[in-house]
């Protein structure tokens, strides 16, 4: 009998193929009783060391030396329709959405971004955005199975002041990894650089607030111009005595009212000139932005 | 440059694709008011101009009008006058007139999708200025009603009333500034198609009547072009010569036609309310209005038309009692404000030209979400700009009022006797700055 040709070596291939990937380890996506991504119970993985000490958001820290460890340091860019563009900027570690619930292995997960202590939002590669409104951001490398990447007992993480004022190196870790006494507050190890970067040149101040209240057809305070100076940030807070829709123009950045509630816009003056901002229904002229 | 509000009904009917009409029609914004060192320097030039002027200049008239001026080369002029180059004018304008229609009749309602406003308020209306001030009087040459026109022209024409002048046109040009600066959704193609039918069905009437030199004196964008390219080198002599000439000269031959005066004034006073529509008491005083924004607007511009031409008449009234003889004080000094409404222009309108201008030639190149460019100066440069044309235009036409003055007075009365002048340049050029500062 013989053996159509072509199947010894289909055969073969696949012998070697399994018996690289059983080797390696990294061929495939490892293997847990979770899908990837669906769950917050850390899979069993070998690398570094567990420890007792979660983070507020409930997960385990997983200790690398030092030099071992990743790093991480962002940058916050306003983003001319508000809000921040988050760069981060990491060493010895790969972004892995592909196989996140998977185990941990060093240098591969994922970021999670946590906007004034609060988890928002995880970051599957270099580039976020964080909406306005928002003062302090903290990000921290996760591993596959969401434990947090720790040296020292603390979780490697970054922390940047999003009011435009250079960021503080690092705000003490979170409430739950204090379990472990004795690590320093601080978790600025040389390897885990958590100082931000603050590289784009942040505006002068937090930006101004100016207050507009609209009845029927006055508007409170009477017309004036906000003079600005580039590259500043104003936040217009507008209330209307009944449903409207405030444009910016120039910026063309809109605003819908409801009545009664005050509704917040924040814009970065990055055009010079003088732009009206005005409702469109009632056709009221609110303010004058002077730009210089 | 304000953005009237719209009466309310309108509003509620389509509010998303409305946007707010906009002063000039179209471009969201706005230059920013001088800052006060540009306008001290800019009054502060003008007033020593002006006195340095009455002291130096020349005291016996050196301006020859339209018989001044070095002949271009005879191919150039045969080029130029070639009927085959007419014919072309005449069709190029004619496609752009099309092609405008077509926009309006076709294209989308809103002035950020349809090049029509744009084509309308920037490239026509403030293109004309440098297109006037580099070649002549081109609107003539391009000028689509005339091309219809001339299917049908009529066999008996009646001649004009002498004493109508280009009055027509002084009228034609204050309802055109109505529609950009006060008419509400004025970049709507409703109305754009309103205005356009009632323009041409005005101006085909008054030319089948009249024939083709109806168009001269009452089609507004014609002289409003002629007016302006009188500040051009670019001239032709008495004897028909096409002629490279001083603007001085070409500014002295200005006809003195009745409602030269009424134009001037309604140029200058359409410009100085645009600058008074940005000021922030001025939008309160129309919004508050028991009249309604639209009234009080009109209103607005009418008061600013009619203090210009206040002014003027004044100026006239003092002219003719330091000088009896002086028959036609209004017309004798008319032609010395254009270049002071040339400044008024290029001060108002230049940046709006230079972002929107683009912006609506790549709107009519068919890219959809068009961005204007950024202004190509900065706000010290702007400012510089803004100054250095009203003043230039002041001293322009204190240059022309003194020539025609030593040409009219006796030379013992020439200096007083421009007094009331000068001081009406410097209440127009003060008046000026003052608006930019606004």
């Amino acid at each position: 009998m013989t053996r159509p040709p072509g199947v010894t070596p289909l055969l073969s291939l696949t012998v070697v193929l399994a018996a690289a990937l059983t080797l390696t380890g990294c061929g495939g996506r490892a293997t847990t009783h979770h899908k990837p991504g669906t769950t917050h119970q850390e899979a069993t993985g070998s690398s570094g060391t567990l420890l007792p000490a979660r983070d507020e958001t409930g997960h385990r820290l997983r200790e690398l030396p030092a030099a071992d460890a990743p790093t991480v340091r962002a940058e916050a860019r306003p983003d001319p329709e508000g809000g921040w563009n988050v760069h981060l900027a990491v060493e010895r570690f790969r972004f892995t959405p592909e196989s996140t619930g998977g185990a941990a292995l060093p240098g591969r997960g994922h970021a999670r971004l946590l906007v004034d202590g609060r988890e928002t939002a995880r970051m599957y590669g270099p580039w976020g955005y964080v909406p306005p409104g928002a003062h302090t951001l903290t990000v921290r490398l996760h591993a596959d199975d969401h434990t947090v990447w720790a040296v020292s007992g603390s979780p490697v993480q970054t922390t940047v002041r999003l009011d435009g004022t250079p960021g503080t190196p690092a705000t003490s870790p979170a409430p739950g990894a204090s379990a472990t006494p004795g690590a320093p507050a601080t978790p600025a190890t040389p390897g885990a650089s958590v100082a931000p970067v603050p590289t784009s040149p942040p505006p002068a101040d937090a930006g101004r607030t100016v207050t507009l209240t609209i009845t029927g057809k006055t508007v409170e305070p009477p017309l004036s111009r906000i003079e600005l100076k580039k590259g500043e940030r104003l936040t217009l807070r507008v209330t209307a005595d009944r449903a409207d829709t405030v444009h910016v123009h120039g910026y063309d950045r809109e605003l819908r009212l409801s009545p009664g509630t005050p509704a917040t816009l924040t814009l970065l003056a990055d055009r010079t000139g003088l732009f009206e901002v005005e409702t469109h229904e009632s056709g009221l002229v609110l303010t004058q932005l002077v730009v210089r | 440059m304000t953005a009237f509000p719209l009466p309310v009904a309108a509003a509620h009917a389509h509010a998303e694709s409305l946007g707010l009409p906009l002063a000039h029609g179209v471009g969201s914004r706005h230059d920013l008011p001088l800052s006060p060192f540009y306008a001290y320097a800019g009054a502060f030039t003008a007033l020593l101009v002006s006195f340095l002027a009455l002291g130096l200049l020349w005291s016996s008239s050196r301006f020859r009008g339209d018989l001044a001026g070095h002949p271009l080369p005879a191919p150039l002029q045969r080029v130029a006058d070639a009927p085959a180059t007419r014919a072309a004018l005449r069709l190029l304008g004619a496609a752009a007139a099309l092609l405008f229609v077509l926009h309006l009749l076709l294209g989308p309602d809103d002035p950020d999708r349809n090049p029509a406003p744009g084509a309308l308020y920037v490239l026509l209306w403030v293109g004309l200025v440098p297109a006037s001030l580099l070649l002549g009087p081109v609107w003539r040459l391009l000028n689509p009603l005339r091309a219809v026109h001339a299917l049908r022209p009529p066999r008996h024409p009646r001649p004009l009333p002498a004493a109508l002048g280009i009055r027509p046109a002084a009228v034609g040009l204050l309802l055109f500034t109505w529609l950009e600066l006060v008419a509400p959704d004025n970049a709507s193609t409703t109305t754009l198609l309103t205005a356009l039918a009632v323009h041409t069905a005005v101006q085909l009437v008054g030319a089948a009547r009249h024939g083709d030199r109806w168009f001269a004196h009452a089609d507004p964008f014609e002289v409003y072009s002629s007016l302006l390219a009188r500040l051009s080198p670019l001239g032709r002599r008495a004897d028909g010569r096409l002629v490279l000439r001083s603007p001085f000269d070409s500014l002295d031959s200005t006809p003195q036609t009745p409602g030269l005066v009424a134009t001037v004034c309604v140029l200058l006073g359409s410009t100085a309310y645009d600058g008074l529509s940005d000021n922030p008491r001025w939008i309160t005083t129309l919004q508050t209005s028991p009249l309604g924004p639209t009234a009080t607007a009109t209103l607005g511009l009418l008061a600013a038309v009619a203090l210009a031409a206040a002014c003027y008449g004044l100026c006239a009234g003092a002219l003719r009692l330091t000088n009896r003889e002086l028959t036609t004080p209004l017309t004798s000094f008319a032609h010395s404000l254009l270049p002071i409404a040339l400044g008024y222009l290029v001060a108002h309108y230049f940046s709006l030209f230079v972002t929107e201008g683009p912006r609506t030639v790549i709107m009519a190149a068919g890219t959809d979400n068009a961005l204007a460019p950024a202004p190509p100066l900065g706000p010290g440069g702007l400012a510089t700009l803004q100054v250095a044309a009203i003043v230039t235009g002041h001293v322009l036409g204190v240059v022309a009022a003194h020539d025609r003055s030593v040409r009219l007075f006796p030379p013992d009365r020439a200096v007083a006797g421009q007094l009331p002048l000068f001081a009406l340049m410097i209440a127009y050029t003060l008046g000026g700055i003052g608006l930019l500062i606004a």
